[in-house]
């Protein structure tokens, strides 16, 4: 007779779809009485390489957190190839490879030795794992370093190797954690090539991020992320369809008070304030610009720059929040 | 400048760490120090030396012979059975036994050499002169305090003459007794504070003592090389260990304890690693220790290599353990640099690695054995001194006490870790 456990597996695989790779059902978390995940929900197909875009302080690295069984949610469930990993953390961490935020390699060891170590705890034939830590080394162009040690390589090598150091036991799941803060741009382009070649052999990814540029160059779906919820998803081309704002009109004001800003606000109500920059959201800036301008000639709100923004991450994030990403 | 000056002392007097290294650790050392070495606690009264005696006349004369070596300041005496008093002495537990000697009564009635015999520890010499200097005139001093004791030097002179002649004989006792009045006065000037005459009997049953080392030099081992390698080595491997158990700490700091756990291994599995390193660790460093006061001092090994691998081993284990131990607790490596030293220093003090032990208070010898140190440095004074085999019980439960509090220290590693794992990360 199977036990009640079982029977709850069994009908929670029931339950999702077979299709998606990571399935994440109203996930919680609070530290203390700061809610940081408000019950967030995403699911992941095979292969697919998925960007989590938030500010710093959204909730990006407690979900990978969660997800790679460092945190344990406060409530919710999440599913990892059928699996729950509540019940099955060892056989899913098994399957994922992670990439912290932070530089986690050994200093004192070479970047070799940091590779048969690390690949050595997910217990990797020798022999397999000599001949994979070769093959990475050579991926990230570290193979002629490869007998250096850690504390004696770049900011940006330290990366390429963090990144490596999540691949020896050929993950079906990759979770990267902001791979790239920090980075010159030889490395990051360097990074991005390796992640695409991942994408490329079907690996499921989870890309977590603060810049826009790398979501959409990477991501096939973007998740944005914001104060512990997911407040748009979709490809790219669909937040962009989606967003009732194709345009945004950016006026860095000389001196912004509340008076100036209720003028504004008696021309359109849905600006949004960031200091002395006002932004109006529209669909035809084209048309909407001389409007502006004039409103602002005739009211006596001196500016002193204007820029057009077209439609992106950034844009669809700061109509959303009336936030930055990098706030 | 002013300004730096103030800037800089208010960092130091923010900053607890520097704080309490430069007030609370030393004056917790100085404090400990002078209470270990300093004769602090101790008041007025001085510290009495345990001096064991085996009565094997058991007459009148030896008891009160006994009754006259109690009374002496600077010793505590502990009649014992002459096997137990020996064991006592082989296993550490005290330095010497008198051995009153059958025939002891009619030697002194006879005016013949006294049978008395000091069996002692080599290794405590210090304590062992300190008990010579006390008895030695007071034994000297005997027939003068026993009853008949006139007609006893009268005899011993007689003797120490060898003469023959009857009316020779006669003069020697007259004059004798005018002697042993004149030494008897003084004797009671001198317990009067007069230190004229402190001694005036010297020589005269002085040398009757016959000293016997029960544990001897015969090994070639010199105990105070035995002190400082056992005493040294305890010490530096706790600092030593202290440090690999912090590497959990930079583990932490680095990130590479969190890598660690987003892998299969288990949490536990993880300091059983770093327990299992922190110990063969250890066991190297006491070896390569070992192995150079071999080399440069002569240490002899040669039979006592099993005894030397167990102790090594048992010390390992229980060191390496309280460095885990003290990592397990802490959240940042700087809450435990300060305390750390604070522990290890108060260990070694207390426990004999600084220092023999017989030169402190015997409340602070009795706190030893709450230390690493002492369990580990007597086990191995019963290596390379005592010469016990490792079967011998006093040996095994030295080693059996390291390994208890190996297992203590480690089972609270443990249960502290998974309680702070979370958190740690």
């Amino acid at each position: 007779m199977p036990n009640v456990s079982n029977i709850h597996t069994l009908n929670s695989i029931k339950k999702h779809s077979a299709e998606n790779m990571i399935e994440v059902k109203n996930l919680k978390k609070s530290f203390g009485d700061r809610e940081v995940l408000k019950g967030i929900n995403f699911s992941i197909k095979k292969g697919e390489l998925y960007g989590l875009l938030g500010p710093n302080g959204a909730g990006k690295t407690t979900t990978i957190s969660i997800l790679s069984s460092l945190l344990i949610a406060d409530s919710g469930e999440v599913f990892i190839e059928n699996l729950n990993l509540r019940t099955d953390t060892n056989a899913i961490k098994r399957i994922t490879g992670v990439v912290p935020q932070e530089i986690a390699l050994y200093n004192d060891l070479t970047a070799l030795e940091n590779l048969m170590f690390w690949g050595g705890i997910y217990n990797v034939p020798k022999q397999e794992l000599s001949q994979k830590a070769n093959e990475l080394l050579q991926l990230f162009g570290l193979e002629d370093r490869k007998n250096d040690r850690i504390k004696n390589y770049s900011g940006g090598m330290k990366r390429r190797i963090n990144i490596a150091a999540a691949l020896l036991h050929k993950p079906k799941i990759l979770f990267l954690d902001e791979p790239t803060v920090g980075i010159d741009p030889q490395s990051r382009n360097l990074i991005f090539e390796v992640i695409e070649k991942l994408h490329h052999e079907r690996i499921t990814i989870i890309y977590t991020t603060h810049y826009m540029e790398e979501a959409e160059r990477l991501c096939d779906r973007i998740g944005i992320i914001d104060n512990g919820e997911i407040i748009a998803e979709g490809t790219l081309e669909e937040l962009k369809k989606n967003s009732p704002v194709k345009e945004i009109i950016s006026i860095t004001f000389s001196g912004m008070n509340n008076d100036n800003y209720k003028k504004l606000r008696s021309f359109r109500s849905d600006i949004k304030l960031t200091e002395n920059i006002v932004h109006f959201y529209t669909s035809d800036a084209k048309t909407e610009l001389p409007k502006l301008v004039s409103f602002c000639n005739q009211a006596g709100l001196e500016f002193n720059n204007i820029e057009i923004l077209k439609t992106n991450v950034e844009t669809i994030f700061l109509n959303l929040t009336g936030k930055q990403l990098r706030d | 400048m002013i300004k730096i000056v103030i800037k800089d002392l208010k960092l130091f007097f923010n900053d607890k760490g520097s704080m309490l290294m430069a007030f609370a650790v030393p004056i917790a050392l100085i404090t400990l120090f002078a209470f270990a070495y300093g004769g602090v606690g101790k008041g007025n009264k001085s510290n009495k030396i345990v001096l064991q005696v085996s009565d094997l006349d058991n007459t009148t004369e030896s008891k009160e012979a006994i009754e006259q070596l109690d009374s002496l300041k600077s010793i505590q005496i502990k009649l014992k059975d002459l096997e137990d008093a020996e064991n006592a002495i082989k296993t550490g537990e005290a330095s010497s036994v008198l051995i009153i000697h059958k025939g002891f009564s009619d030697s002194l009635m006879a005016g013949n050499v006294l049978p008395l015999e000091l069996k002692y520890d080599e290794a405590r010499e210090i304590e062992i002169g300190l008990i010579q200097q006390s008895l030695i005139p007071t034994i000297s001093m005997l027939p003068f305090r026993l009853k008949g004791s006139k007609n006893v030097i009268g005899k011993r002179l007689v003797k120490m003459t060898g003469t023959t002649d009857l009316q020779t004989q006669q003069s020697i006792q007259n004059q004798s007794d005018n002697l042993y009045d004149v030494i008897a006065k003084s004797i009671v000037e001198s317990s009067q504070g007069n230190d004229k005459i402190k001694n005036p009997s010297s020589g005269f049953f002085g040398e009757d003592m016959k000293m016997t080392k029960i544990i001897k030099a015969e090994h070639s081992n010199r105990i105070g090389l035995v002190q400082a390698v056992a005493g040294t080595s305890v010490m530096m491997l706790l600092f030593s260990v202290v440090g690999i158990g912090l590497g959990l700490l930079d583990e932490k700091k680095e990130g590479t304890l969190k890598r660690l756990i987003y892998s299969p291994i288990k949490p536990g599995n993880i300091l059983l690693g770093k327990m299992i390193s922190a110990n063969i660790m250890s066991i190297l460093q006491l070896f390569i220790m070992f192995l150079f006061a071999w080399l440069a001092f002569g240490l002899k090994i040669g039979s006592q290599l099993p005894g030397m691998i167990i102790t090594i081993v048992a010390t390992s284990f229980a060191c390496s353990a309280f460095g885990v131990f003290i990592a397990s607790f802490a959240k940042k490596r700087e809450q435990i640099q300060g305390l750390s030293i604070l522990i290890i220093l108060a260990m070694s003090a207390i426990g004999g690695s600084m220092m023999p032990l017989f030169f402190m208070p015997a409340f602070m010898q009795k706190l030893a054995a709450i230390s690493v140190n002492y369990w580990s440095i007597q086990a191995f004074f019963d290596v390379f001194w005592r010469n016990l085999s490792v079967t011998d019980s006093v040996f095994l439960s030295r080693i059996l006490i390291l390994l208890l509090i190996g297992g203590i220290l480690n089972t609270i590693a443990v249960v502290l870790f998974r309680k702070n794992i979370l958190k740690l990360v």
